[in-house]
């Protein structure tokens, strides 16, 4: 199957749109992953930015994920769901754009962005300009084929050094080869973001529940994601340093400030906030 | 940009939070932006940070600043040719440049001085201007 369009493309179709301001989209998680993680939940809502984004400019420019001051987790999204995602662009022009943007369940949020960027680089780096727009008259039209997402293989993430509930530091290898290089992007393979916070959220979430500050009854989950920022592509074979720390902020959270780092290089930050709920019996 | 117009007391109106936001934007200590300090080789800024410092001050001052533009508005009236030539700033660019980027200490200033290094001419203060060239447009703007 090709990959493209398909390994990591989370835009069926867009219901709703005006031109260079808002878009309404859906997307239809196949019932048979094992899961649908947050990360790809924000994805969703990238793409459909993405897409307005590149409509705006004549597909000349395609976003790149850059900045997301703050992400809200609100609940989990299960396989054979259908994300209603939405996007309001503040601006948009050949240098960059500046979204906020929601997915929403059966009407519940499930996740929200605030207060994104991303700038602006040639589209024909990436990808075919002509495919993309091609594309992007068939999700605005009939609509893609949904279930073509066969789910990501988690990358190797090996953990090399911490401090139980305090900190952690791990190596995550992004593989030389994928699916969703394929989509991500043809002409220029890119590990995508939102897979680096994925692990960086495990690595983290791994730190929080070692924590030892938290209620009786309780436990750590992930609440928000503050000041993410991408400084570098992370090509197929990387090898990416992650390390995440506890800060604590009483018996009901912490923040874990999470890096990344790529030959020497910080590659990406984010400061994720996690909170204390109720531990299932 | 119009620095001539735009007075001490304009940027120290500004500077708390324009300080505050670069360090926020930046990770690091809020002592640590001094209104010279370079964002660059003091504060080890990279183009990213420009980028999110810009979306952080377009939020706490709601105004708006043009994006990818700064460098361009170093160049005032020059036409492009005027201003540089090879990648390298010409004289009468270096002295556009100086009159620009006034707060800048004159030492900074290399010759010659490649394009591509302007930004790291740019200070805490520059980015106080930027807010207050920007809040008077949107002024003006109605």
């Amino acid at each position: 199957m090709d990959d493209h369009f398909a390994a990591f493309s989370f835009v069926d179709r867009i219901v709703e749109y005006d031109a260079g301001r808002r878009a309404r989209g859906r997307y239809a998680v196949p019932a048979d992953l094992a899961a649908f993680p947050p990360c790809l939940v924000a994805e969703a809502v990238g793409q459909l930015a993405a897409w307005v984004a590149m409509a705006q400019v004549g597909f000349r420019g395609r976003p790149v994920a850059a900045l997301a001051n703050e992400t809200r987790f609100r609940s989990g999204v299960a396989p054979g769901s259908t994300l209603d995602l939405a996007v309001d662009i503040e601006s948009c022009d050949e240098h960059a754009v500046a979204y906020a943007g929601r997915a929403s369940v059966d009407g519940t949020h499930v996740i929200e962005l605030v207060d994104c960027l991303g700038p602006m680089l040639p589209v024909e780096e990436f990808d075919s300009p002509a495919e993309l727009a091609a594309r992007f008259e068939l999700i605005c039209g009939a609509g893609a084929p949904a279930g073509r997402f066969r789910g990501v293989e988690a990358p190797r993430v090996v953990r090399t050094a911490g401090v139980p509930g305090v900190s952690a530091s791990a190596t995550l290898f992004v593989p030389e080869s994928a699916p969703f290089f394929g989509d991500h992007f043809p002409r220029r393979p890119v590990f995508p973001a939102t897979l680096l916070l994925d692990s960086q959220i495990g690595l983290a979430m791994g730190v929080a529940a070692e924590a030892t500050h938290w209620r009786t009854g309780t436990k750590p989950a992930p609440s928000r994601m503050t000041h993410v920022k991408m400084r570098s592509f992370m090509p197929p074979g990387a090898a990416v340093d992650i390390d995440a720390e506890l800060v604590p902020s009483g018996p009901e959270g912490a923040t874990l400030r999470l890096a990344a780092r790529m030959d020497g290089k910080t590659a990406a930050t984010a400061r994720l906030e996690v909170i204390a709920k109720a531990a299932r019996p | 940009m119009t620095q001539a117009q735009i007075s001490q007391e304009d940027i120290l109106a500004v500077l708390p939070t324009v300080a505050a936001t670069i360090a926020d934007a930046l990770g690091c200590d809020l002592e640590d932006v001094k209104p010279d300090a370079s964002l660059i080789d003091d504060l080890d800024a990279e183009s990213i940070d420009f980028l999110d410092m810009v979306f952080r001050l377009e939020r706490a001052f709601k105004v708006k600043i043009p994006r990818g533009k700064i460098v361009e508005n170093a160049r005032g009236t020059l036409t492009e040719a005027a201003f540089e030539q090879n990648g390298l700033v010409t004289d009468v660019g270096l002295a556009q440049l100086r009159s620009y980027l006034s707060e800048v200490p004159p030492e900074r200033f290399k010759t010659p001085t490649k394009v591509k290094d302007i930004p790291r001419l740019f200070t805490t203060e520059t980015f106080c201007k930027l807010v207050v060239a920007a809040q008077r447009e949107t002024k003006a703007a109605g």
